[in-house]
């Protein structure tokens, strides 16, 4: 392994090396050859149009689905995840896009779901909702009771919730599957807050969205995917939008002269 | 990092106190079981008064001996279905169960032997129907409605349909009409297992996947937990139910049919469904399970009493099915409805 990116990483920085992943469904092909890097206390915008692939690509890393080819390195060693709980045990965090919450459980029990803290052979239920409460007020997430159901709090108090719940984790690794999608104003302030506290204590961050101001204002590089494949990696110093644009509608984009198209 | 582990200084205390306090009982009870139980006590009062015999110890206590099977099916059939699956298959092991087990006994076998055997039989087919459903994604109703056939024709093939009659001298038999505080060794056991299912459901990470599994199986792997292994589980706890309450039966009449618990797998699903186990899955409850086996067993003790036609039992039991379902999934108006009327101002 000799990593001969961009930049001046040290190789013990690389958290994470995707290469070559491919995965199909049946005929479909949904990854066809991506590659992707991410450094310690780095965050990195994954950005592709709708069905890019990028969601799939972020359940391979997150074990929650098994790639057909290529290939995964944590901190420089070749893992196989074959469950979740193997990227989990790496430190591996993720906000699906869809949450994956239950709605018949309460907050509590959401948050620590898979995790919940024992007393003996029983969940000790208040314990778990003592923290659960503290994690809630820590970061500010807006629900009335830990004994709510999911299925009760609105679009935005679930998106909390499942931010906080993969926060909570303190993994090394932080995939937000568009953290912001149902988010009010002051919300996604707070998640775009959050995403640049973990990262300056060396957590690396991926974030997807389609709010492409948010991605300038957050991260430190992109990747770009277009059907199945990672085909553009670039600081964001040297983007902006309308460059970004055209990455991702891979339309050449005269941007050298500005205006020579309107 | 170290965002959740130390609060510095954070300004929360009484805020954190605030969200994780206990809702009021009142909000923590299932409403569709509250209007089970009252159902079931005006169940009770009327055939009290319709017939002097009803309330007597005597007929309390043979009532407690007929509910305990469906009690300790129930309870095992509460985590499947709140898992979001169904076990159609729990009336055939009951039946085989109960054949096996004597033909066991006349075979020679000691009772010790032939408990354990009974308790591994039903665990055995539950596992068969846990395995195929699980791991092999075959929909648990259309498995468990072929072991429904498979399991009762082995047992008739077994038996040529005879019923096997049990020594009196055996162990068994003698489990069969021991008493103890004037209760039968079904109602105990009976009564051991809804405390355990009580403790499964609602105090260990086993019954809290199973609630999860109901709701979002995919959210549920996702978070790290073995799926497959959980439902597996939870078909495989209802099996040995039936295991264990096709002995007692089988005990208790002082033989083993293979012709025995036909149409159980409803009563069972019905005192499930009864008591406010959601059919979709997610939402269960062990306390609901108790009174939905009581009612249908203080309705068919009670009938028995007023001298209607056994043959009423079954079409009763059918309908009260079909009613109990159709509420059960409109539930969530139920509930909504109970709490609208009784909502404080
Ligand atoms: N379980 C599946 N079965 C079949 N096809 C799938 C499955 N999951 C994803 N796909 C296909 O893979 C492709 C990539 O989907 P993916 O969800 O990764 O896109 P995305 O980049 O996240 O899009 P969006 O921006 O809309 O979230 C799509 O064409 C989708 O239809
Ligand atoms: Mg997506």
């Amino acid at each position: 392994m000799a990593p001969t990116g961009p930049g001046t990483a040290l190789p013990g920085d690389l958290l994470v090396e995707l290469s070559g992943i491919t995965k199909s469904y049946g005929p479909v092909k949904s990854l066809r050859g991506v590659d992707l890097t991410l450094r310690r206390g780095e965050v990195l915008g994954l950005v592709g149009d709708n069905g890019a692939g990028k969601s799939t690509l972020m359940k391979v890393l997150a074990g929650a689905v098994q790639h057909d080819d290529g290939e995964i390195r944590v901190h420089g060693e070749p893992v196989r995840f074959s469950t979740p709980s193997d990227a989990q045990a790496e430190k591996i965090g993720i906000v699906y896009q869809d949450l994956a919450l239950c709605d018949t459980l309460d907050v509590a029990s959401n948050l620590f779901l898979g995790r919940e803290p024992k007393r003996g052979a029983f969940i000790d239920r208040r314990a778990m909702h003592e923290q659960a409460a503290r994690i809630l007020a820590d970061l500010h997430v807006k629900v009335t009771s830990t004994h709510q159901e999911i299925g009760t709090l609105s679009g935005g108090q679930r998106q909390t919730v499942a931010i906080a719940r993969a926060v909570s984790f303190a993994p090394d690794v932080l995939i937000l599957d568009e953290p912001t999608a149902a988010l009010a104003v002051a919300e996604v302030e707070s998640v775009l807050k959050l995403i640049g506290d973990v990262a300056a204590q060396g957590v690396g961050v991926i974030l997807i969205t389609h709010r492409l101001q948010d991605l300038f204002r957050v991260c430190d590089r992109i990747t770009v995917m277009y059907e199945g494949q990672s085909v553009d990696d670039a600081a964001i110093a040297d983007l902006d939008i309308e460059k970004l644009v055209g990455l991702i509608t891979r339309t050449p984009q005269p941007t050298r002269t500005e205006g020579s198209r309107a | 990092m170290s965002t959740t582990q130390t609060p510095p200084e954070a300004p929360a205390g009484p805020s954190v106190q605030r969200l994780a306090r206990q809702r009021s009982l009142w909000e923590r009870t299932n409403k569709a079981t509250l209007v089970m139980a009252g159902v079931t006590l005006a169940v009770f009062v009327f055939f009290a008064a319709a017939d002097s015999a009803f309330l007597t110890f005597a007929n309390l206590s043979n009532l407690a001996t007929q509910v305990g099977p469906v009690l300790i099916v129930g309870v095992a059939m509460t985590f499947v279905i709140t898992a979001g699956q169904i076990d159609l298959s729990v009336g055939s092991i009951v039946a085989f169960v109960a054949a096996i087990s004597a033909q066991l006994l006349v075979a020679g076998w000691d009772s010790s032997l032939v408990m354990v055997a009974a308790l591994l039989m039903g665990l055995g087919w539950g596992l068969v129907n846990g395995w195929f459903t699980a791991y092999q994604g075959i929909p648990a109703f259309i498995v468990t409605l072929a072991t429904l056939s498979v399991v009762r024709g082995l047992a008739l093939f077994q038996t040529e349909g005879f019923s096997v009659p049990i020594a009196s001298t055996t162990f068994v038999a003698k489990l069969g009409t021991a008493r103890w505080l004037g209760f039968s060794a079904t109602a105990w056991i009976a009564l051991a297992v809804v405390v355990l299912g009580l403790v499964l459901l609602h105090a260990t990470r086993f019954g809290q996947y199973v609630i999860g599994i109901g709701a979002a199986a995919e959210s549920v792997r996702r978070a790290g937990v073995n799926v497959k292994l959980v439902t597996m589980a939870a078909l495989g706890f209802s099996g040995l139910a039936a295991g264990l309450a096709g002995l007692l039966i089988a005990a208790r009449l002082g033989s083993g049919s293979a012709n025995s618990a036909q149409g159980f797998e409803l009563t069972v699903i019905a005192a499930v469904v009864l008591g406010g186990t959601s059919l979709l899955g997610g939402r269960g409850t062990i306390v609901g399970t108790l009174i939905g086996a009581l009612l249908t067993q203080i309705i068919a003790n009670g009938l028995t009493l007023l001298s209607v036609s056994p043959y009423l039992t079954p079409i009763i039991t059918g309908a009260v099915l079909v009613l109990v379902v159709w509420v059960n999934l409109r539930g969530r108006d139920l509930a909504w409805f109970v709490q609208r009327l009784t909502r404080r101002a």
